[in-house]
């Protein structure tokens, strides 16, 4: 393995250095009839699941074909779509914000090859590399976050859960039989580097066990200062620790009552580790939405406080899913999101459809907000 | 208001002093060794010294902070 | 032969959707065979590695990564984030292991020959593996080691005029919705707002700026397809001032069953034959639309643009064409005082690119400068405005207290004047006072 350079040299970093020059330019990836009719589109319709055409005031029409696709992917298999896109659409494809595949063309008579070519490419283990979908009332395709295969503080995985959930769900991304469209959304900690605090159905990692402390490495792998200060809830102060073996060392205390779990101490301290195997696992939230039609944007409501991790498929944690999903499906009005579904029959009402129990975990006990989720009123449900 | 002319030793001192208990510091601690300057010219400032290999940024990948090029207790293990 | 036994992984590979397993699989096998006779740059079984540390993740329900503290390439504050394996000796080829954050272009519309050239630089000096897209829209480069940093970011600059995106305390890279390319419904073009303000904001982008992190998005219309509202510190959500334009043949067309509602998106189940009344009248919520004979009328002005009706029958129902956009700010994840959605700063701003969007880019840098100055260390903007109050926001970006702030006003009457809001100020004459009433 020879090392080859870029023409980089390290002895003077600044000599033909290009810094500041942001992204490539859009235009230059737009498709001819993107470019050309920028602005000026008519209207769209979803003519079957997943492919779409938009008609622009010139007459001229694109056809998309979407195509989920796991977020997490490799260099060949985004060769393989570069060869779909040589193949058939001229080079031009883009991706959604929900990690689909869009490919285009300019004419109806191109679509069927397209499709035909798609639902053909299969990975050796079985599965679709390119399934046709994720448009109009149904379930479009998890956004998500690393987990374990790539992050420091996650509470589970983020690919192998968004797996398991979309093979539960394939059907409905398939389908457009839905009330109204369902947003999932995947995030492996409280942090949510990708926020999923107003999605349909939030699929959360979250631990329940504070960080351990291993005192005889802190002081000479951390600074402590720096590891107080990470604490967004003051829950670690300095302490002096006496060893099995009677030597005294600089190190931390944690109020554990204080804790929230959310890692930042172990991403200043690596002294400070939070992952464990029986306190880790997935919190479940429903009813969240980011679009303003008919009703304003909401948060998801947390519904399920914990699902241990069970891998590699979670189980419990797809089937509740899955019963969510079903008692939206068959008791919800036509546009109604599941928020507004679970306000209208009242939260009491939502938990027994989905054979959910309710437990004091579901109460929120967080500073201000906490007061104004409790009932002030005597109109409940029986 | 310019930057004094021994701004970058002021930054040095300041680092110095709190070097017992940290290495590394949030953009915003700097601000208090210039309290009549805007935040965007310090800010300016301290990026430059970090471009002339001075300081050096560390980040936790949500924030980031700022120290001495090379110092603190992970740069060691990281042999980066 | 695979290098690590993967019986955990190996039972994500049946199903039909994509398997991340089976993708990284033949990653690995690619790599191994190497017909391309690429010269890796990092050990060649780096994805058998990646599959090794994650089925132990699988087994023990725990991660494997620690943090490290490499930020970016020499001068830049992001675009790189450190990582390094806790089982080095059993994956060495994931010892170190850090992601590598390109910037996309707006839209995030590609051409083949651009991602392979992305690809060759990266199966060449990093693991081949990415994410397409990460949550706040870059490209991921998923793993490599800290010598290839400059390489990568020297071949991206020079050869593919392409650049890291942003972490830490930084402006992140910035990302759009479709926009007015192929959609509709948007009032603004997203995709050009985005490339500008990416291009002008670089600094703050490359290096550490603020008290944390701040993300800017861009939604075409209020259905806020790239969920602008929810998770950017600033919001930039097209909308329009005059009426919905209606084309009354098309909404006989749809109360005639011609035309299948909502673009079609409702095909998969028989719902029965749409009714404009229930469907879409009786449906919006500020009730301001209904039907006259054969006509279909809207009290504009009364109109909310919640983009149901026009969602419900985009043939009939276009936005309309006085745009602009709406800012709404401090959006954020629940850590630490709970989740915030964008609270509604200026109703209506032009999009102007003829004056390189000067409404724009006036209302950002008064909100920086006043974030800059006042946010605590780690403090988000909606943070800071709920510490500061709303109040002081406005007085910041100079814009004037209107009902459209609020969506209701204060419960409690316990309002803070300022000095100079009345009449005679604070200091006053308790002699003269007392001329009047006896002590």
């Amino acid at each position: 393995m020879a090392f080859v350079s870029s023409g980089y040299n390290p002895a003077v970093p600044m000599e033909n250095r290009i810094t500041d020059i942001g992204p490539r330019h859009f235009e230059e990836f737009y498709p001819p009839v993107i470019k050309a009719n920028k602005g000026k589109w008519l209207y769209h319709e979803i003519i079957e699941p997943g492919v779409l055409v938009h008609v622009a005031e010139s007459g001229d029409e694109v056809y998309t074909v979407r195509c989920g696709g796991a977020r997490l992917m490799s260099g060949t298999l985004i060769r393989e779509i570069c060869d779909i896109a040589d193949k058939h659409c001229d080079g031009y494809l883009r991706f959604t914000t929900r990690n689909n595949i869009e490919f285009m063309v300019d004419s109806k008579d191109k679509v069927e090859a397209l499709k035909a070519d798609l639902k053909d490419r299969k990975f050796a283990g079985g599965s679709f590399k390119f399934p046709i979908g994720g448009t109009g009332a149904g379930i479009s395709n998890i956004v998500h976050t690393q987990g374990w295969i790539h992050c420091h503080t996650p509470a589970t995985d983020g690919s192998g859960t968004v797996k398991a959930t979309m093979d539960e769900m394939f059907t409905d991304f398939q389908d457009m039989r839905l009330p109204a469209k369902l947003r999932i959304a995947m995030a492996c900690c409280l942090n949510m580097c990708g926020a999923v605090h107003c999605s349909d159905i939030a699929i959360l990692g979250y631990h329940r066990k504070p960080p351990m402390i291993d005192h005889e490495y802190l002081d000479k792998q951390c600074e402590i200062p720096l590891a107080i200060a990470s604490c967004p809830t003051a829950a670690i102060k300095p302490a002096k620790h006496e060893l099995p073996d009677g030597t005294k060392v600089n190190s931390l205390a944690i109020n554990n009552e204080r804790c929230m779990y959310c890692g930042n101490c172990y991403t200043m301290c690596p002294s400070l580790p939070i992952s464990d195997t029986e306190g880790d696992g997935i919190v479940l939230m429903v009813g969240g939405k980011i679009s303003n039609r008919i009703n304003p944007p909401k948060f998801s409501k947390v519904v399920v406080a914990f699902i241990e991790n069970e891998m590699p498929r979670w189980p419990t944690m797809t089937q509740t899913i899955r019963r969510m999903v079903e008692a939206y499906a068959s008791d919800a009005r036509k546009y109604e999101r599941v928020g507004d579904w679970a306000e209208r029959i009242g939260w009491e009402r939502f938990f027994e459809k989905c054979e959910l129990e309710f437990t004091h975990h579901l109460i929120d006990d967080f500073r201000d907000h906490a007061y104004y989720t409790w009932r002030q009123s005597t109109q409940f449900k029986f | 208001m310019a930057l004094p002319d021994n701004a970058k030793e002021m930054v040095l001192d300041y680092i110095e002093k709190k070097s017992k208990t940290k290495s590394k510091f949030y953009l915003k601690d700097f601000y208090t060794i210039f309290p009549d300057e805007g935040p965007r010219t310090v800010k300016n400032f301290i990026n430059k010294l970090v471009g002339e290999g001075i300081l050096e940024y560390w980040s936790s990948g949500s924030s980031t902070m700022i120290g001495l090029k090379g110092a603190g207790k992970q740069a060691g293990a990281e042999g980066e | 032969m695979a290098k690590h036994e993967t019986p955990l992984l190996d039972q994500l590979e049946s199903g039909p959707w994509p398997s991340f397993v089976s993708d990284m699989k033949l990653e690995a096998e690619v790599r191994a065979k190497n017909e391309a006779g690429i010269e890796f740059q990092i050990p060649v079984d780096v994805v058998d590695d990646l599959m090794g540390v994650l089925e132990l993740s699988y087994v023990h329900g725990r991660t494997h990564w620690k943090h490290g503290g490499i930020v970016g390439v020499f001068g830049y504050g992001g675009g790189v984030i450190g990582r390094y394996c806790d089982q080095p000796e059993m994956f060495p080829g994931v010892a170190h292991f850090h992601t590598v954050r390109v910037a996309q272009p707006a839209g995030k519309y590609y051409k083949a020959d651009y991602l392979r050239q992305l690809m060759d630089i990266w199966q060449m000096r990093g693991s081949g593996m990415t994410n397409m897209h990460g949550s706040t829209g870059d490209i991921i480069f998923l793993g490599t080691r800290t010598e290839q940093l400059e390489e990568i970011f020297y071949e991206l600059t020079h050869n593919l005029n392409t650049d890291l995106g942003g972490s830490g305390s930084n402006l992140r890279t910035p990302a759009d919705c479709i926009g007015s390319s192929r959609c509709e419904f948007s009032c603004y073009d997203t995709n050009a707002l985005c490339h500008f303000l990416t291009n002008l904001y670089q600094d703050e982008l490359h290096r550490p700026a603020f008290p944390y992190k701040f993300k800017f998005k861009f939604d075409g219309c209020p259905n806020g397809c790239v969920a602008s509202i929810a998770r950017s510190d600033m919001s930039f959500i097209g909308t329009w001032k005059d009426d919905i334009r209606i084309d009354q043949e098309a909404v006989q067309a749809y109360i005639g069953g011609e035309i299948a509602p909502n673009g079609g998106a409702f095909k998969g189940r028989d719902w029965g034959a749409f009714d404009i009344q229930k469907e879409v009248i009786d449906l919006c919520p500020t009730e301001c639309m209904w039907m006259e004979g054969k006509e279909l009328k809207i009290d504009n002005k009364e109109c909310n643009r919640c983009m149901h009706c026009i969602n419900a029958m985009p043939r009939a129902l276009r936005v309309g064409q006085d745009t602009g956009l709406s800012i709404l700010v401090g959006a954020k994840a629940p850590i630490l005082d709970g989740q915030q959605m964008g609270s509604l700063l200026a109703p209506f701003v032009e999009v102007n690119p003829e004056d390189d969007y000067a409404a724009v880019t006036e209302v950002i840098e008064s909100i920086w400068d006043w974030w800059m100055e006042e946010g605590k260390n780690r403090e988000r903007l909606g943070e800071l405005i709920r510490r500061a109050g709303f109040q002081k926001m406005l007085e910041v970006t100079g814009i004037k207290a209107d009902a459209r702030h609020v969506s209701e006003p204060r419960c409690n009457p316990y309002i803070f004047w300022k000095e100079d809001e009345v009449p005679g100020g604070w200091e006053r004459d308790v002699k003269e006072y007392r001329k009047h009433h006896k002590r």
